[in-house]
């Protein structure tokens, strides 16, 4: 088994809203997929779906092989979920709860498991009740009950929204550290932590997944390179944009981004001469990696091109 | 079904952590108190309001009096208070997202019907058996007489209009989001049987008289199996409120 989940041709819409146009994609196992798209653009939609919550219109899906069904699905069995704002019993503590959870799931010594989550997610046993915890701790516990019945799938709807830096951070190297045991598929709008931790991206727009690939191939089809001058002032770098005229520059205040394909020694080599030619002394010439920010706002763009057309 | 008795202990630990059992118990144990106590003070107290003026002779309480002010109590008020602490049993847990994390993790729907009406139907045997015996004693204690003969046969429609009862508010609350959009499933429901009671035919068919002839049966008037009609449609509309309520989950959104 190559994927442990693939999704063809989902359509969803809630009333006369095409939620999802046509989804399409799936995830080999082992990798950390990073679900990326704007607010609405139907992540945690698609996320319901793969666990029986919702009903697609159309398509198919299928967990580690077994399709996916509404209602009690059984591919439950080997999912673990951590919804956008888990909600628990109130008046539990977290041991009761995963206690309540381990015996739904019929794990065997529910002490040790329950003792071992509860350690990994950095949560006490004692006799606090949920009622008083913060969002992170609740969280926290929502890690641990998604883990609890050592699941090959993690789904987890925009884990990282509701936490403080360090406990986003903590959060991260948790997730990046169940690489190889557990497949993990996460949904956030925050693109740093994508690219921090996920091997492969997804981008959901427009109800279509509009680009699905491994971070380095996106960098590839869709990053553009860019070098960054900087010079003494206005009037300069207005000059120097007209030297540069024959690449695709644009100058802002003080600062001229060259954007190129291909090689950057050559690129280089050429805004020097340029520069050299117009008597030009920049005060800093950087080279700038594209960030996934820009390819995501680059496919977005190109479907919004598309749309157009 | 190995879920079951885990999601029955989650529902007596939910009842009685949120203190729903507690309030119950306290509201009905005054209710049992209360009714021999009433019946018995009764006449003192119409004497202190109007004094000598008062012309009539006033008879002297019995256990009917007694009997009748707790059936009024319990089918009135009590079974009001029954419903608004357990409307919100299923609809909560709906507007809070609370199954999610629980089906998700592969428990079957039913079981979430069926622990949840188990459980309400322990609290409504434990509690009003309780209040039962209370005021059982105390009214033998201050109406020693034989005005009622049959106080368990009285009792026993109270305790099965309960399972009817359990049922429309679970149904009811299955339907909504909010606990007040469940209450008042329930409020028509019992409206709706009240107008049906209108119809002579139809009275002994109605549940509502499960809590409208307690006394006549406790006082011999009328026997248990003129209203065994009205007993088995509470029972069968039970089963098929619950079985309703279940179909229902299962194609609510969680």
């Amino acid at each position: 088994m190559d994927d442990i989940l693939t999704v063809q041709h989902v359509q969803k819409s809630f009333g006369s809203k095409h939620v999802l146009q046509d989804v399409d994609f799936s995830i080999p196992t082992g990798s950390i997929f990073g679900f990326v798209g704007e607010n609405g653009a139907g992540k945690t939609t698609t996320m319901r779906m793969i666990l029986g919550l919702e009903k697609p219109d159309k398509g198919t899906i299928t967990v580690g092989g077994e399709p996916v069904t509404f209602g009690a699905t059984k591919t439950n069995r080997i999912t673990g979920y951590l919804p956008d704002v888990p909600a628990f019993y109130d008046y539990m503590t977290p041991a009761e709860y995963l206690d309540l959870c381990a015996r739904i799931t019929g794990i065997d010594q529910r002490r040790q498991r329950i003792a071992k989550m509860l350690d990994l997610v950095g949560l006490k046993p004692d006799k606090h009740r949920i009622r008083g915890f913060s969002r992170g701790m609740k969280q926290r516990l929502g890690i641990a009950q998604a883990l609890l019945n050592e699941p090959r799938l993690l789904i987890c709807d925009e884990p990282t929204s509701a936490l403080d830096p360090a406990g986003r951070n903590e959060f991260l190297e948790l997730l990046a550290s169940l690489r190889g045991q557990v497949t993990v598929l996460f949904s956030t709008h925050i693109l740093s932590d994508v690219e921090r931790i996920s091997d492969r991206v997804g981008i959901l727009h427009d109800g279509r997944l509009q680009a699905c690939d491994t971070l380095v191939n996106l960098h590839k089809q869709f990053g553009r390179s860019q070098i960054v001058l900087t010079l003494a002032d206005g009037a300069t770098a207005q000059r120097c944009r007209q030297a540069l005229a024959p690449l695709a520059v644009q100058a802002q205040g003080t600062i001229v981004t060259v954007t190129y394909h291909g090689d950057y020694a050559a690129t280089v080599s050429q805004i020097l001469r340029a520069l050299v030619a117009a008597n030009i002394a920049p005060v800093s010439l950087q080279q700038e990696n594209p960030t996934l920010e820009q390819i995501f706002l680059e496919v977005i763009g190109d479907a919004h091109a598309a749309h157009d057309a | 079904m190995r879920t079951l008795p885990t999601m029955l202990r989650k529902e007596l630990l939910e009842t009685w952590r949120t203190y729903r059992f507690l309030i119950l118990a306290v509201v009905f144990l005054i209710f049992a108190l209360m009714s021999p106590l009433i019946a018995k003070l009764t006449p003192d107290i119409m004497k202190m309001s109007f004094g000598k003026s008062l012309g009539i002779q006033l008879p002297k309480p019995t256990s009917v009096d007694s009997w009748t002010q707790f059936y009024k109590n319990i089918g009135q008020m009590g079974i009001f208070v029954v419903a608004i602490m357990f409307s919100g049993t299923m609809s909560q847990e709906l507007g809070k997202g609370t199954l999610v994390n629980l089906v998700t993790k592969g428990l079957p729907r039913w079981v979430v019907v069926c622990s949840k009406y188990i459980s309400l139907l322990l609290q409504w045997v434990v509690i009003l058996t309780a209040s039962f015996l209370v005021t059982w004693g105390y009214t033998a204690y201050y109406f020693p007489d034989h005005k009622t003969p049959h106080i368990f046969l009285g009792f026993l429609p109270l305790l099965v209009f309960g399972m009817f009862f359990l049922a429309v508010i679970l149904f009811g609350s299955t339907l909504a989001r909010n606990s007040y959009s469940g209450l008042l499933f329930t409020i028509l429901v019992m409206g709706v049987l009240y107008l049906v009671n209108l119809f002579k035919a139809a009275q002994n068919y109605n549940p509502v008289t499960l809590i409208g002839d307690n006394m006549a049966i406790t006082q011999g008037t009328k026997t248990l199996v003129k209203i065994a009609p009205g007993m088995a449609v509470a029972v069968a509309a039970a089963v098929l409120l619950v079985i309703g309520a279940v179909a229902v989950l299962n194609r609510q959104k969680l």
